[in-house]
């Protein structure tokens, strides 16, 4: 049963990404896509904390920190929206997912997390991985400079 | 601006789950997440609407239609990991199945749907990048 979930929740965020992709297609706006799709969850999270038997309370360092990063999750948000108008869809949540590695590496550092060899590997091929998405893109405008019908 | 774009990615949407691990560090009481998690969308939402207003945007119903299908399905994967999570099934199992599910089934509506064609570069990079975002959802 677990595993259900677990298949359920790829193919819930795998429709999130394709969803977001179907919205450019209807040329809606970035911008306003971030926001309501950040509005929904934030109302979602109000009525969760206004129930909490213990009451609200948040110390200034937590704000703070939620303040900031919720920030970096809707710029990240906002480019992938942007980037998918001029990239492709699979690309742009590969990245999404490949920032992943970003926490772990600050953990490494900050939090003095070992460096496990699994982790070398993971890293190693998403540098490389990197190196061939961006290849790739070069290879893409040049086509698409030389042959503008093909870019699609 | 395409690359930038990319970067911009790594590196905001990387850090932006890295509160909670912060959080985790200070020791306190388990229930401040949902407090945390409400500023968190709140700034968010705030980040994104301020310079949006200044140039006069608006929200229209074609984003508040597909921006609420983008957060209840956002909503549903994120239950459906803590379900999964909840009734034993080991974080380094969940993580790469729901990551790695979710970035073929992109894969798939890329191709099927939306008819986007891959070079030889960018195929070989989505498929190290697979295998990387797997591997660094089981460590």
């Amino acid at each position: 049963m677990g595993l259900l979930f677990c298949f359920l929740g790829a193919l819930s965020f795998g429709l999130l990404g394709s969803a977001l992709k179907a919205a450019e297609r209807r040329n809606a706006n970035a911008s306003g896509l971030v926001v309501s799709s950040y509005a929904w969850p934030a109302l979602a999270m109000l009525v969760r904390t206004l129930l909490l038997k213990s009451g609200v309370h948040m110390p200034g360092k937590v704000f703070l920190i939620a303040v900031i990063f919720g920030t970096c999750a809707a710029v990240a948000s906002w480019a992938f929206q942007v980037s998918i108008r001029m990239g492709k869809v699979t690309v742009g949540w590969l990245m999404m997912n490949l920032s992943a590695g970003v926490p772990v590496v600050v953990s490494i550092w900050m939090y003095r997390e070992r460096l496990t060899s699994l982790k070398v590997v993971a890293f190693v091929l998403a540098l490389v991985s990197v190196f061939f998405l961006f290849w790739g893109q070069v290879i893409e405008k040049r086509a698409i400079k030389e042959f503008p019908a093909k870019g699609s | 601006m395409w690359f930038l774009l990319m970067l911009v990615i790594l590196l905001t949407n990387g850090m932006s789950a890295f509160g909670l691990k912060m959080i985790a560090g200070w020791a306190l009481p388990e229930t401040v997440k949902y407090p945390y998690l409400t500023v968190w969308y709140a700034g968010g939402l705030a980040g994104v609407a301020l310079p949006m207003m200044l140039r006069g945007l608006k929200v229209g119903k074609t984003e508040i239609l597909w921006g609420g299908l983008a957060g209840a399905l956002s909503i549903g994967g994120q239950v459906a990991m803590a379900v999964a999570l909840s009734s034993g099934i080991p974080g380094h199992v969940v993580f790469p199945i729901a990551i790695g599910g979710s970035i073929f089934v992109v894969a798939l509506a890329g191709r099927l749907v939306f008819r986007e064609r891959m070079n030889t570069p960018t195929a070989l990079g989505v498929a190290l990048g697979f295998a990387a975002v797997i591997l660094l959802g089981a460590s």
